[in-house]
């Protein structure tokens, strides 16, 4: 714990890191409380304060149906994050799994669950997703399954190398010649050493998830309206460059301030879990 | 010594400042009260309490030590590597050759490694690098002191110095990487390379630790051998008691970052003076037999100050 | 004295057809009950492969492996596998980093089921104070230990599960001397307080001395040399034994003798 504050504490950049990353967090789940206008996440029209550059009233402007875009880039990380750790939630556990079952079983188990693997990472991941939100529709729930299926593999790949150096442990032999079943070998053995690993990775993928999902909704292929989301935000006021700077400006800024919060924190853990890779 | 030997040693250094100039006792290698200290995240922890150590022409003399002791770190900052470590305090004096060590700058350290002073590891195997040939570095490691030879006299010479090192096929060796050659062929190569430069002192941290018993007795010898010809110093660091007896002239004995017994190897084997030496000693299982030591756990007279055996070897040399 | 293994015309070839590497060739041998049997050799002597198949972790390619007189199967059942133990070179590696002390010590408990959680958790105190450490060490990551205090919690993982045979391989060759010492003795007192029988695998010729009753040497996959250990040391019968033996460093005046008469035996001949 002592090494962890030492760590954090002398590098100015993590604790900026935790900094932002605290501000996203505590937007996204006290919005309601935090948003002066609440009901503008959804379909409100408000003609008289339409597509207004900032001021005391909406310190970002307005859309252009006069919506506060600080509320709705408040509610729009809520989205977020919410796709974040579901997506992650879901692809984690499968890539570990398949990683860590190739790395340690090796074999005709590493040949067919690695080269399953390849097959998905030979894909770019952005046209995997773009393939499947063409074939299902392009709501929220699908979003996240496009994410998800592009998602995995990199876990598949990263814990399956840190398991097959794993394997020539020591420790592996122990419980080996103990008798321990492949299921203890494998989760409580080897798991446990990976973890400072798949943690790092995860905090780095909450960013690059929020690119991803935005990127899918720049595109029109992510969340829908009147849902808010930074990406089709950005899109939608590019069309209004640069009269209406505010449009695309601030979304685009929460961006870049939730993906690089989470970056710096990923580097920091990075170094606190002394992980590899 | 050195007008015996024109063109080796001091008279042609390229690192050497009028100012710098400072030889005081006539030794190679003269460590002063050296300290050692790391800044980690838990506060500052001390390595070494003011270690002295001295090394003239040609001798050898063996650090020796358990992990931990130190000893790695000394040969490290003789080598002038741990001075580039962000977290180390170093103080103290360290001459080589007669100049201060701390008074150079990272790149003249450098100029000293592989030219004046040279290593040698525990593992030859991970020292050579296994994308080039044995041959393309140690063409690199003559030229590094000669840059106007040529490719093929280079090669001409590394052969040369092969054979010097009983590799009968010296033509092969030089176009085979190393992972295709035993461990005790790549510790001979290591020991050619090393003494390629006619180094005057070479520093040899637990070589061949890794390799077998009886390729590490054989390249020891060779080592031995090699270093009487080309008249070069040696510090020799080791945990193994039985093969400093066997290499040097001259032992201390290093226990927690504090010289605990100093002396010539025959006196220090035949009558350890330090606490600590004897235990050493005693907890080397004999090849004779005579049952498994007994050894107390560490005792307070480990602590005990140094136990020097002769005058310090100032003025030895003759 | 009966034997507790036996190996009968044991052979590992690795790979087929021209690559073929035949690391163990046809080793018989038996282990007595009790006793301390030395395997020795170099680098690619086949002396860990030996110890793989006799562990279960490889299968042999022919030959059979008998324990108490039953062959085993390369499928091992719990209770063959509680039979024999390992304690392994480098305790940095042989004790996750990740699980406690105690837990490590205590998997063959959990794994063959012995006793209740409470009994499991005392087994686990009574062996670690068998091996010299305090029992509350059993909650600390292995992090947290010497070099020596992580060896001496391998071999009470060893012990836990009441085993009486050992395989040990290198089991101080990666300590410090006088480290090495303390684990020789405790290991010396517990096969005798427990009648523990060793299969010692070493390179280490001096150790092997004071602590083996009998030496196998192996050289190249075969078995070059059985003897008890007196008669291997005194009047070794091959060239490639009398090689180990001289090679090894040596201290006293004493053992400078010993090896110029072994050399000068070995010019003779």
């Amino acid at each position: 714990m002592n090494r962890t504050m030492v760590i954090l504490f002398r590098n100015p950049l993590s604790l900026l890191g935790l900094l932002l990353v605290t501000l996203v967090v505590v937007l996204a789940v006290f919005a309601d409380f935090i948003a002066p206008f609440p009901e503008h996440r959804g379909a409100v029209v408000d003609f008289v304060y339409f597509n207004k550059a900032p001021t005391a009233r909406n310190i970002m402007g307005t859309d252009l149906v006069g919506r506060d875009l600080f509320s709705r880039i408040i509610y729009a990380y809520r989205i977020s994050l919410i796709l974040g750790v579901v997506v992650l939630a879901i692809a984690v556990p499968i890539g570990v799994i398949v990683g860590l079952f190739a790395g340690y079983l090796g074999g005709k188990s590493e040949f067919v669950l690695m080269r399953l693997t390849d097959v998905f990472l030979s894909i770019p991941p952005l046209v995997l997703a773009i393939a499947m939100m063409g074939v299902l529709e392009p709501t929220l729930l699908n979003a996240m399954l496009a994410v998800t299926a592009m998602w995995w593999p990199w876990y598949a790949r990263l814990v399956y190398n840190v398991a097959r150096s794993e394997r020539e442990e020591g420790y592996v032999l122990a419980a080996e010649v103990i008798g321990a079943s492949k299921y203890h070998i494998v989760f409580r053995e080897i798991l446990p050493n990976c973890l400072p690993a798949i943690i790092t990775k995860m905090t780095l993928d909450m960013g690059f998830v929020i690119i991803i999902a935005s990127s899918l909704s720049f595109l029109g292929l992510g969340v829908q309206p009147p849902t808010p989301d930074l990406g089709s935000m950005v899109a939608e006021g590019a069309r209004y460059l640069p009269d209406s700077w505010w449009l695309t400006v601030f979304p685009g800024l929460a961006i870049l301030i939730a993906v690089f919060g989470f970056n710096l924190i990923g580097d920091a853990l990075r170094e606190i879990l002394g992980a590899e890779q | 010594m050195s007008a015996n030997r024109p063109g080796s040693g001091e008279d042609t250094g390229s690192v050497k400042n009028g100012s710098m100039e400072r030889n005081s006792s006539g030794a190679l290698l003269d460590i002063r009260d050296l300290h050692l200290g790391f800044r980690g995240y838990t506060g500052y922890t001390k390595v070494l309490h003011g270690i002295s150590l001295s090394i003239n022409r040609g001798q050898r003399v063996a650090l020796v030590g358990e992990s931990g002791s130190g000893k790695s770190v000394t040969a490290r900052i003789v080598l002038g590597l741990l001075q580039e470590t962000r977290t180390a305090r170093i103080t103290g004096d360290v001459e080589f050759q007669g100049n201060d060590m701390s008074s150079l700058n990272a790149s003249q350290r450098r100029a000293l490694r592989g030219t004046r002073m040279s290593m040698i590891f525990q593992d030859p195997t991970s020292a050579l690098n296994p994308v080039f040939t044995i041959g393309y570095q140690f063409t690199e490691v003559l030229r590094r002191v000669d840059e106007k030879l040529s490719k093929e006299a280079a090669y001409l010479r590394a052969a040369e110095l092969l054979h010097t090192v009983s590799i009968p096929d010296p033509a092969r060796v030089l176009d085979a990487y190393s992972f295709q050659l035993s461990g005790g062929m790549n510790q001979r190569i290591i020991i050619a390379m090393a003494l390629a430069n006619s180094p005057s002192l070479l520093i040899a941290d637990e070589p061949g630790t890794a390799l077998d018993v009886t390729v590490q007795a054989q390249t020891l010898q060779l080592m031995h051998d090699m270093v009487a010809t080309h008249n070069t110093a040696v510090l020799f660091i080791s945990h193994n008691l039985g093969v400093v007896r066997e290499f040097a002239d001259r032992v201390y004995v290093i226990y927690r970052g504090r010289i605990v017994e100093e002396g010539a190897t025959q006196s220090v084997f035949e009558s350890p003076g330090h606490a600590y030496t004897r235990a050493l000693m005693a907890a080397v299982p004999r090849v004779t037999g005579g049952g498994i030591p007994d050894i107390d756990d560490e005792s307070a007279d480990f602590h005990d100050p140094c136990f020097t055996h002769d005058s310090p070897i100032a003025g030895t040399e003759s | 004295m009966s034997a507790i293994l036996s190996l009968k015309g044991l052979n590992k070839v690795f790979g087929r057809g021209r690559s073929a590497v035949h690391a163990v060739k046809d080793v018989s041998l038996d282990v007595a009950q009790g006793e301390c049997l030395a395997i020795v050799g170099e680098s690619g002597s086949g002396k860990t492969t030996l110890a793989n198949m006799i562990l279960g972790v490889i299968p042999a390619s022919s030959g059979s492996i008998e324990l108490n007189g039953v062959a085993l199967p390369h499928k091992r059942t719990l209770e063959h596998r509680r039979a024999i133990q390992l304690v392994q070179q480098n305790p940095l590696s042989s004790l996750n980093p990740k699980r406690s002390v105690g837990a490590s010590v205590r998997l063959g408990l959990d794994v063959y089921e012995i006793g209740d959680r409470a009994d499991r958790e005392g087994k686990v105190e009574a062996v670690l104070s068998d091996v010299g450490l305090d029992p509350e060490l059993r909650k600390r990551s292995p992090a947290a230990l010497s070099g020596g205090q992580r060896q001496r919690v391998a071999i009470a993982r060893a012990l836990a599960c009441d085993s009486r045979l050992i395989v040990l391989d290198e089991p101080t060759s990666a300590l410090d001397v006088l480290v090495q010492a303390r684990v020789l003795r405790l290991l010396d007192t517990l096969r005798r307080e427990k009648g523990l029988t060793y299969l010692f695998i070493t390179h280490d010729l001096s150790v092997v001395r004071n602590i083996a009753d009998r030496v196998a040497v192996f050289n190249a996959g075969s078995l070059v040399e059985f003897a008890d250990t007196e008669t291997l040391f005194n009047s070794p019968q091959q060239d490639y034994t009398r090689q180990l033996i001289s090679a090894v460093p040596v201290l006293s005046a004493e053992e400078l003798n010993f090896r110029s008469a072994l050399q000068s035996r070995e010019h003779k001949e």
